[in-house]
């Protein structure tokens, strides 16, 4: 069996109750293809790359799915971007059997990015220690030249 | 520039990355330059089985926004 992966943005702006209402609607429509969905969940807002439809953000939401009948997910898609909630979609195909997303990943994710920023932070001090001869062998050099003047 | 001067080596290999994920945009920054532009072989030093699948993620996080098209870079 196959396993695709839907990732949709809506607009940031919306309420929570009329997020939960698109994201019905859309598990509905997905289920009219037979297939299982596994995961739906919001994956969290973010600055878009550039703007689509005059937005700067974006809701991003994530869809894990066995599909069942596979003629029938065009019709889905075509659905997908004729709904004018829906910013922008993409479904990919995914290689493994994905795993339920549960509460507890999300804390291991913190900290794992925690981790992550803190190595980022290291590596940037390190980059302006290193920046930090080159101005001085500048000045330096500026100071004797200024002197043989 | 982040590769310069530094022995070449495939950054994928040496973590033992196998999949790249299009939305771990942190770990695609890092081989794309300040215009956005994906970086060539040669320079990042990517075996290129995994420069293929490299940029199809980076092309997919493209397309849902991820990451830009173009960016203006540095004048």
């Amino acid at each position: 069996m196959r396993y695709y992966e839907t990732i949709y943005i809506v607009d940031p702006n919306l309420d929570n109750n009329v997020l939960d209402k698109i994201m019905d609607e859309i598990s509905k429509e997905l289920l009219k293809t037979e297939s299982k969905i596994i995961n739906h969940r919001v994956w969290g807002k973010k600055r878009l790359a550039y703007q689509i439809e005059n937005q700067k953000y974006g809701t991003y939401v994530l869809i894990h799915f066995q599909v069942g009948n596979q003629s029938k997910m065009i019709e889905f898609s075509t659905w997908m971007k004729l709904n004018n909630s829906v910013i922008r979609h993409m479904t990919v195909l995914l290689d493994d059997k994905p795993e339920l997303f549960t509460e507890e990943e999300k804390k291991e994710e913190a900290s794992v990015k925690d981790n992550s920023v803190e190595n980022e932070e290291s590596l940037s001090q390190a980059d302006k220690v290193e920046k930090v001869p080159e101005k001085e062998k500048d000045k330096n050099t500026v100071e004797k030249l200024e002197e043989e003047k | 520039m982040a590769f310069q001067n530094r022995n070449k080596f495939c950054y994928f290999k040496e973590n033992g990355i196998h999949e790249i994920d299009y939305k771990d945009v942190k770990l695609l920054r890092r081989f794309v330059n300040d215009q956005g532009k994906i970086m060539p072989r040669r320079i990042t030093g990517t075996s290129a089985k995994m420069h293929r699948k490299l940029i199809k993620a980076i092309k997919r996080s493209r397309s849902i926004a991820l990451m830009p098209y173009v960016e203006r870079g540095i004048d």
